[in-house]
């Protein structure tokens, strides 16, 4: 543990967003849609982005500090309590602290988070604030956008289990309150309520398996205590694996995972900014994070002991990644699609983390540091990757938006604003309303052009440093345990959908000509939005020097020195992948990049490749896939009407009918049961004290009907009680 | 009074703000003596803690009740101030205390059945009745929760109509509340327990809703039976004792109400080898005196009082009834029961623990079927309350800490949840789940304080009311195993019910919201001055002592560990 | 002198014919002389008891008991005068206020 004075100021990167939370939000209030408010600081947006800047500053600080070994610090006791020993009567107070703990892990994810945070916020302020949609209101955004910035710096730097829960259930409500922003929206307000609900029922797992955890432990949930082998060693494994599991259950909740995936598609309901941050970058990795934690654990109990849940967590990777890529075929909603890419991707890393797991618990550390660091980087390319597409895609939805302005509205007499006087029904997401953009939009398509290649896996760029590293390392595990030969074999299924169904979204939105008229008069206007995604692009295009610098083995161990310098990191990584000395595992390298560079493009081009129109010019780095998926159109007729129309795709439409079984359990049988209760409670067993009130009440009225109000019956009755009086004083006596 | 009657009102007022200044003198001229005097002898202060609010209630009502009608509107401003002052001077008390301004108090240095400010009066001699009254880590944060709460009900409930009478009432409640958590002779506890039905029946009566008759009469007779076979257990458990122990025992019966005597005689015995007064006789005595408690928490199947009450229950009335009344059945629980029957405890362990799980889970599941907002919360309350009972069936001081907690932070989170439907109900005149949408764009604070009482309730971390369930659930693991899947799911289920009412109140509506046919067409307004005040505070609390548990934990978990030393530690099981 | 047995036996006549006629007359002045006849009854029994066993006490009784039933039979008239102004009818059978 090293003490530093960073060390001390650490808390300060999740506390300053939560300080500026009320400050916003009260700022906002008072001066709603005054000029000062709107102009000067973009109704609170600059304040949240120097805030965002300085916990950025804050986070390298810490992590240029931090790169000598894992480090960390409590902080202060947050409260105590006892516990009793029924046998010896002995009383031991068991302490909560409050602190920071700062490895690898760590590392990784601060930087993306604060890194994102802070781009995202940067265009916000292009995206939020030039939509008449959120005028008076975007305070509220920002405020809520605060919050949940420092819930996931809160998240990271926590040196507990209890507070990773704490700071995750705060970016829910936070997911809770931004999906909902436009809460007039039916579809909004029920979106927000799904996904709060969802993630719940993976919470309630969750924390019961953090009390598990506690109780298995000793009392401790802090990462110093609980990642020590020998503690780990003192713990039932089988207990433990129970204990973990059900922490998984809660990481499938919030990472979207099957099958508790389906509220991530109807999140989509809120502003893009928020699908960004929240739904691609940041919050659908704290599952992520939660699972990598466990690793210790893996890596420090008996051999094959906790390899059941390994296989689980890959197996639902697997089933995920296969899933979401589907469903993804028939998506015409721009978010939508990137939705589903997302699920899949952190599927993928749920299966990579899964073969790490595994490695690690069947005694080969080696390669199981490196399937985690394959993992992990992977969700760091993801995340730089995703923010980056989602951003792209508010860009177009948002430029669509004015063009469609313009054109229903091209007579400036009709300034009403309003939203449904703005729609006209036109959906500016769909991509069916898109077409040819590549020209109109260069810095956009550009963004999602390389964006998408880090998502397949496109060689040399973004993500595929990682995701081959996921193929490999899981086919690896597969030849020594044979149950992975399903998420195996899925995943690398996976790779060639992926190409696909991110293709065909590409070519939709930017190939081709314009399919509507609203379509060719996008221009690329806003300012703010642009920059970040050029920030972006540059680091997908330069992943190739993460690669370089080991990240791969250095994010697997910290501790681990294998670094070579960067040239030869490169031409270590390089020989690794392509001229790998296993015969089977450079097949697979082989066969992987074939389906996701070529194959899956392939067929996305000859569905819905086309040239662009007369007069219109992409930059040259794009030109040549236009006019190649122009090419591989015009000649080939194939024809997927088959497929269109099949059940599967029918299924597929419907989400393979997930929402409807949920929805039906939650109406038919959680409601039924609700009301069923309620109505047993009001009749029944409120029923038992009505009969006794009723009861008493008759028995009082048979009573009164002595007192029949005659002075002859009265005389009657006293005198029979005197002689019943007598008789029993003499009778007795 | 037939003086005062003559009194034309003018005087009247005047005699009412000389009053106040009269009492304000008389404390400023004690207070300057305090605080020289540290080391001093302040134990008299529970007696203004307690008979304060009781006796300015009283007089203050009697003012109020002499008024004609016109009479009673032009008094109301005054009379309302005035009981707001007098609300907060125990206010003051409480929070000196706490802050250790007027004598030291250090909570931890409190063993079992030790309390600061104990102060002795004998009362009755012939049957040893004495006014005994103190505080420890279990009732001072109880004490400061009444105090607290009564100022802010009556900030919350300015404009309620009828002020002159109102207002003392809710003074008077408070003074019987803080009496029902400071006495400790059992005599006076239950005087003050069945002193807090009266001022609740006549809020109840006069201000509540269209059904109030029923509520009323259904609230008072339930709750009193309950009592009654409470006091039958009192009873027997005082002539049990033997004679002539304690220093305030009484001259004919030669036995003590006294609550330190009984403690201590208890005491002597061990838990699991000797048994006090003996397993069989412990058993029946538990039971009874917890039916009390039981009826008063409430429990399912006794719960059914609860729904009515508070639906039909102004504002103010379901707050204090939600916020403190409910607190004193657990309170009871701990105090008697608990401590001196622990062998009749470790027996109904598992019972204690069932009937917890079921109001937990039976209330949650009902909460889910209502319609009406307040029933909904009302039902929440009773779920709520069984936390409560699974923290004392764990037998861990985790367990017990965390049910106080648990007390606590509802103390402070239902006043805010009922505020809210009142809010409702005042400005919209609807609580029906359907009738309304899209509210949040007519009255954006109220949504943003419904939004926060909801997520507060339901357990969002750094919101008072996590601690408490997250040390609940540490404690329940080990001893009970895999029931613990049925609170989780109740965490879930909590979670659907608020989230489907917020949805279809504040939420959906399109762009111009649907306001509810009770408001005629009428604008919807947003939340008056006082109740946002009233709101606001409530909020922060409920954020402070979200992030700052140890405020009131660290007593808490003081006194528990008091209790498991000198209770369940002696002799071993 | 007479045989107390046989005083004894008159009162015990006298009182069962007064108690039967208070139970089954409707006119309240003659249920206020049935009344005053078992109380005279009374003070026989108590004469005669006297009698029987020399001790002063009865007769001591028995002359209470005349004073008393004098204010009783006052006050019941006086009841029974206001009854009359109140109702116009001293039956008993139909002054019945009291009926639940």
């Amino acid at each position: 543990m090293s003490g530093s004075i960073i060390l001390e100021y650490a808390l300060l990167i999740p506390l300053l967003p939560m300080m500026a939370f009320p400050v916003i939000l009260f700022l906002g209030k008072m001066f709603n849609g005054t000029p000062g408010w709107i102009n000067k600081t973009k109704e609170g947006g600059l304040i949240a982005l120097p805030v965002m800047g300085a916990s950025l500053i804050l986070s390298i600080w810490l992590i240029i500090d931090s790169l000598h070994g894992t480090s960390g610090t409590t902080l202060f006791t947050w409260f105590e309590s006892s516990w009793w020993d029924p046998a010896t009567g002995a009383i031991t107070t068991k302490v909560f602290n409050v602190g920071i703990y700062i490895d690898h892990l760590t590392i990784m994810l601060l930087f993306v988070a604060s890194f994102l945070c802070f781009l995202i916020n940067v265009f916000s302020i292009g995206y939020m604030n030039t939509d008449p949609i959120n005028d008076n209101r975007n305070h509220r955004f920002y405020a809520e956008f605060v919050l949940f910035c420092s819930g996931m710096l809160g998240m990271v730097l926590a040196d507990s289990f209890i507070w990773l829960f704490i700071f995750w259930e705060l970016m829910g409500l936070c997911s809770y309150l931004l999906i909902g922003f436009y809460y007039e929206r039916p579809s909004a307000a029920y979106a927000a309520k799904k996904a709060f609900l969802t993630t719940r029922v993976g919470d309630v797992f969750l924390i019961i398996g953090l009390v598990m955890l506690w109780n298995l432990f000793d009392g401790h949930l802090d990462y110093a205590y609980v990642f020590n082998p020998q503690n780990i060693a003192a713990v039932d494994a089988g207990s433990l694996q129970l204990a973990l599991g059900m922490m998984f259950i809660g990481a499938i909740g919030k990472s979207a995972q099957f099958p508790l995936h389906v509220w991530l598609p109807d999140a989509m309901e809120g502003p893009t900014p928020v699908s960004a941050l929240i739904h691609a970058a940041t919050m659908v990795n704290a599952g992520l994070y939660l699972v990598a934690r466990m690793f210790p654990f893996f890596a420090a109990t008996p051999i094959g002991s906790m390899s059941t849940l390994a296989i689980i967590i890959a197996f639902i990777g697997g089933i995920t990644a296969i899933m979401a890529a589907l469903i993804a075929f028939v998506q015409m909603d721009l978010k939508k699609v990137l939705a589903y890419s997302t699920m899949s991707q952190l599927a993928y890393i749920f299966t990579g983390l899964g073969a790490a797991m595994w490695l690690a618990n069947n005694g080969h550390m080696e390669a199981a540091t490196i399937a985690l660091g394959a993992a992990l980087f992977h969700l760091f390319n993801h995340a730089m990757a995703k923010g980056m597409l989602f951003m792209a895609a508010g860009s177009v939805i948002h430029e669509m938006h004015h063009a469609h302005h313009e054109v229903h509205h091209h007579d400036h007499s009709d300034d009403d604003h309003s939203a449904n006087d703005e729609d006209d029904d036109f959906d500016a997401q769909s991509m069916e309303n898109m077409g040819g953009l590549a020209s109109r939009m260069p810095i956009t398509a550009t963004a999602m052009f390389f964006g998408s290649m880090s998502i397949i896996g496109i060689p040399f760029i973004g993500g595929f440093w990682s995701k081959e590293g996921i193929i490999a390392k899981t086919w690896e595990v597969a030849f020594l345990e044979p149950s992975f030969f399903i998420p195996a074999l899925f995943i690398l299924c996976g790779a060639g959908m992926t190409g696909f169904y991110m293709s065909r979204m590409w070519l939709m939105t930017f190939a081709g000509k314009p399919k509507t008229e609203v379509a060719s008069h996008v221009v690329e206007k806003t300012a703010w939005i642009p920059i970040p995604l050029v920030v972006l692009t540059f680091m997908t295009l330069t992943a190739f020097i993460w690669a370089g610098l080991e990240v791969t083995g250095w994010l697997g161990d910290y501790d681990s020195g294998h670094f070579h310098g960067f040239l030869s990191g490169i031409l270590y990584e390089f020989k690794h992948i392509f001229l790998n000395h296993d015969i089977t595992l450079l097949l697979l390298t082989y066969v992987a990049i074939g389906l996701s560079m070529i194959l899956g493009p392939l067929y996305a081009m000859k569905l819905y490749g086309g040239r662009l129109e007369e007069g219109q010019k992409a930059l040259p780095w794009m030109g040549w896939f236009i006019n190649l998926s122009g090419r591989v159109n015009e000649n080939s007729d194939f024809d997927n009407s088959a497929w269109a129309n099949s059940s599967l795709t029918k299924s597929l439409h419907k989400r393979l009918h997930f929402d409807d079984v949920y929805d039906a359990a939650m109406l038919k049988i959680v409601v039924g049961c609700a009301n069923l209760a309620a109505l047993f409670d009001t009749k029944i067993i409120d029923g038992v004290i009505r009969g006794i009130e009723t009861t008493a009440q008759d028995a009082s009225t048979k009573v009164r009907s002595l007192t029949t109000g005659s002075a002859r019956d009265y005389i009657m009755m006293a005198a029979l009680g005197t002689l019943l009086i007598f008789g029993l004083l003499w009778g007795v006596a | 009074m037939g003086s005062t009657a003559n009194m034309d009102l003018k005087s009247k007022e005047f005699a009412l703000i000389g009053f106040l200044a009269l009492i304000i003198a008389a404390l400023a001229a004690f207070f300057p003596n305090l605080g020289a005097n540290a080391e001093g002898n302040v134990d008299w202060i529970s007696i203004p803690l307690v008979g304060f609010p009781i006796i300015t209630g009283v007089i203050l009502l009697a003012f109020a009740s002499q008024e004609s009608r016109t009479g009673k509107k032009k008094i109301a401003a005054p009379i309302r101030l005035a009981c707001l002052c007098f609300s907060l001077i125990p206010l003051g008390i409480s929070t000196a205390l706490f802050f250790d301004w007027l004598i030291a108090v250090d909570w931890s240095t409190l063993g079992y059945n030790e309390y600061m400010l104990d102060s002795q009066y004998l009362w009755m001699e012939s049957i040893g009745v004495s006014w005994h009254v103190g505080m420890d880590g279990l009732s001072f944060p109880m004490v400061w929760l009444t105090t607290f709460l009564v100022p802010i009900t009556m900030i919350m409930t300015w404009d309620e109509k009828d002020g002159a009478t109102y207002h003392p009432l809710l003074l008077l409640m408070g003074g019987a509340l803080i009496g029902v958590f400071v006495s400790l002779d059992l005599f006076m506890f239950y005087i003050f327990w069945e002193l807090t039905l009266i001022p609740m029946f006549f809020l109840i009566l006069k201000w509540g809703g269209s059904d109030r008759r029923y509520a009323a009469q259904k609230f008072f007779i339930y709750t009193f039976a309950a009592s009654v076979i409470m006091l039958l257990g009192l009873v027997t458990l005082y002539f049990l004792q033997p004679e002539g122990s304690g220093p305030f025992h009484g001259t004919i019966t030669g036995r003590t109400f006294d609550m330190t005597t009984l403690f201590a005689n208890a005491a002597a015995y061990n838990l699991g080898e000797n048994v006090f007064l003996g397993l069989e006789m412990q058993k029946i005595l538990f039971v009874l005196l917890m039916i009390g408690f039981l009826v008063k928490l409430p429990a399912v199947p006794f719960h059914t009082w609860l729904p009515d009450a508070h639906v039909q229950a102004p504002t103010g009335g379901s707050m204090l009834l939600a916020g403190v009344m409910l607190k004193m059945g657990a309170y009871g629980m701990m105090r008697i029961p608990i401590a001196i029957f622990p062998d009749a405890l470790v027996y109904y362990q598992d019972v204690i623990m069932a009937i917890g799980l079921i109001s937990l889970v039976w209330g949650s599941i009902v909460c889910l079927g209502q319609t009406n907002l307040k029933k909904m919360i009302a039902y929440s309350s009773v779920s709520h309350m069984g936390i409560i009972l699974l923290g004392i069936a764990s037998m861990q001081p985790l367990g017990y800490a965390a049910a106080l907690f648990m007390m606590f932070a509802h103390g402070i989170i239902s006043p805010m949840l009922f505020a809210v439907c009142g809010a409702f109900k005042h400005h919209y005149r609807s609580m029906e789940i359907g009738d309304m949408r899209g509210m949040a764009k007519w009255s954006p604070f109220l949504s943003v304080y419904m939004m926060f009482a909801w997520m507060a309730s339901l357990g969002l971390p750094l919101l008072a009311g996590f601690v408490a369930e997250l040390m609940i659930l540490l404690a329940y693991w080990p001893i009970y195993g895999w029931w613990i899947l049925l609170p989780g799911a109740v965490l879930a289920i909590t979670a659907a019910y608020y989230l489907w009412s917020m949805q279809r109140t504040i939420f959906e509506g399109g762009d111009e919201g649907q306001p509810p046919e009770s408001l005629n067409g009428e604008t919807p307004v947003d939340i008056s001055v006082h109740e946002n005040i009233g709101m606001i505070i409530l909020a922060v609390f409920t954020v402070i002592f979200g992030i700052f548990p140890f405020i009131a934990l660290g007593m808490m978990d003081d006194w528990t560990v008091a209790l498991f030393e000198g209770v369940f530690n002696r002799g071993g099981i | 002198m007479i045989d107390p047995a046989y005083v004894s036996g008159l009162s015990a006549i006298l009182f069962t014919i007064g108690l039967w006629g208070a139970f089954s007359r409707k006119n309240a002045i003659v249920v206020l002389m049935c009344i005053e006849l078992m109380l005279n009854a009374v003070n026989l029994q108590f004469v005669a008891a006297a009698a029987l066993w020399g001790d002063v006490t009865g007769w001591v009784y028995a002359i209470f008991a005349i004073a008393i039933a004098a204010g009783e039979v006052a006050i019941g008239l006086a009841i029974f005068l206001s009854m009359y102004g109140q109702h116009e009818t001293i039956s008993l059978d139909e002054v019945d206020l009291l009926k639940h």
